[in-house]
């Protein structure tokens, strides 16, 4: 008689304190979870993080604040805000974006990655819409302010340095960066030339990577070129400058085993035919799939 | 009838442990639910996003805006905020950025962005 009984209570016990749990989890996943209400960005969707990042590329590319810039991107939560940045530029690319769309996204990742803005701060004036442009006949004197732009006739004859028919203003008169401005196109006139072409043979590398390194006439690499890589059943066009971490001028390109490769830079670039993957032998003796490093350079 | 009595007793022993049982059932899903694995909202659209985070995404816009001049990218990217009205979201900013000290040059951008979403019309509306 007692057994039943006690199996009874054990089941009733077990059957309520189950029954507790449901509700104790019904409560707390339905009733009141979290509160979804003032989240802050490192939880937004995949895509919404996407687009908060174009954002801060576009706002960068206006502002040039970059330590700004970094701290929005911190908001985001990614362990490798600079790798993000990258990835997303070529992400865009292969889904047919356009370059200029990609461009703030890779200058944001290169010059975080440098430490300063490439492009030389020029504080942005609020009070130049709708401003009529300076004339030729408007006389800039160094203790101009910035909306200090007034007619000669206006203009009190102070001795001082006077420039006549310039287009200089006076915000371009106070930038005192000395550093060449981010170009990422090549001029008309100005090919790259093949001037390296070295076997990688390294185990561990990624197997058969073929690497573009481009660089101007003064040795300093160059972002934002176009490299286009056929071959018998396809064609790839990407861009240097969207692996910041290997270098500005850095590209890269994975070749299958026994395929002939041709690459060009595109405007006026070096056209460089039969390019295949090396093979290349371990210490023991095991063959595998080298890669390449082309270097191109302004003369 | 002793039975009968035992019979209730036991009975009102029993209520008495499955309530017991049931409380701590309770309390362990809710010790579960809420501390050991609460839910962990990962996929949040940007309308949840807190007023401050929101403002500073608003003063993004506006601040390429600056440079672009492009009305209808920047109504594009202020539409990922919501329902409301590209103008709206961008006067609300101004008047959150108005109220928490923004600098002057923000509240600048923000005014030239309200200017601009104010007679914005997306395309398509405007041509018959």
């Amino acid at each position: 008689m007692s057994r039943p009984d006690f199996r009874s209570q054990t089941l009733q016990l077990i059957f309520a304190l189950l029954i507790g749990l449901g509700l104790g989890l019904v409560y707390s996943w339905y009733f009141a979870p979290v509160n979804y209400e003032n989240v802050n960005p490192a939880i937004l969707r995949v895509d919404f993080k996407d687009q908060y990042r174009v954002v801060i590329a576009a706002s960068y590319a206006s502002t040039q604040n970059l330590d700004r810039a970094r701290v929005r991107l911190e908001l985001l939560g990614d362990v490798d805000p600079v790798g993000e940045l990258s990835a997303q530029a070529q992400r865009m690319l292969a889904t047919g974006e356009s370059f200029e769309k990609a461009r703030p996204l890779a200058q944001l990742a290169t010059d975080l990655n440098q430490g300063f803005a490439s492009v030389p701060v020029v504080p942005t004036s609020f009070t130049t819409f709708n401003t009529p442009e300076i004339v030729s006949t408007v006389a800039v004197t160094e203790t101009q302010t910035e909306e200090l732009v007034t007619d000669e006739e206006t203009q009190t004859p102070f001795p001082t340095i006077v420039f006549e028919q310039t287009p200089i203003t006076p915000v371009a008169a106070e930038t005192n960066t000395p550093r060449p401005t981010f170009t990422p196109l090549p001029g008309p006139g100005a090919p790259f030339a093949l001037v390296g072409q070295d076997t990688i043979c390294t185990p561990g590398s990624p197997l058969g990577l073929l690497q573009f390194m481009l660089m101007d006439a003064r040795r300093k690499q160059v972002a934002g070129i176009e490299i286009t890589i056929t071959w018998s059943q396809g064609e790839d066009r990407f861009f240097t400058g969207f692996k910041p971490e290997l270098g500005n001028g850095y590209a890269d390109f994975v070749m299958q085993a026994d395929t002939i490769y041709s690459a060009r830079v595109v405007d006026g670039g070096a056209f460089v035919p039969d390019i295949s993957a090396p093979t290349c032998t371990d210490p023991n003796g095991i063959e595998y799939l080298g890669g390449l490093l082309l270097t191109f350079q302004r003369p | 009838m002793p039975s009968d009595g035992y019979n209730l007793t036991m009975t009102s022993s029993n209520l008495i442990k499955i309530a017991i049982a049931v409380f701590i059932g309770i309390a362990l899903g809710l010790i579960y639910g809420l501390v050991i694995d609460p839910i962990e909202y990962t996929d949040a659209p940007p309308n949840a996003l807190r007023e401050d985070y929101r403002a500073d995404y608003v003063l993004m816009v506006a601040e390429a805006y600056q440079s672009e001049i492009d009305a209808d990218t920047a109504a594009r990217r202020l539409a990922v905020l919501g329902s409301e009205s590209p103008a709206l979201i961008t006067a609300s900013t101004l008047e959150y950025a108005n109220r928490t000290g923004f600098t002057q040059n923000e509240i600048q951008a923000l005014q030239n962005l309200l200017t601009a979403m104010q007679t914005y019309q997306p395309q398509g509306i405007n041509n018959p």
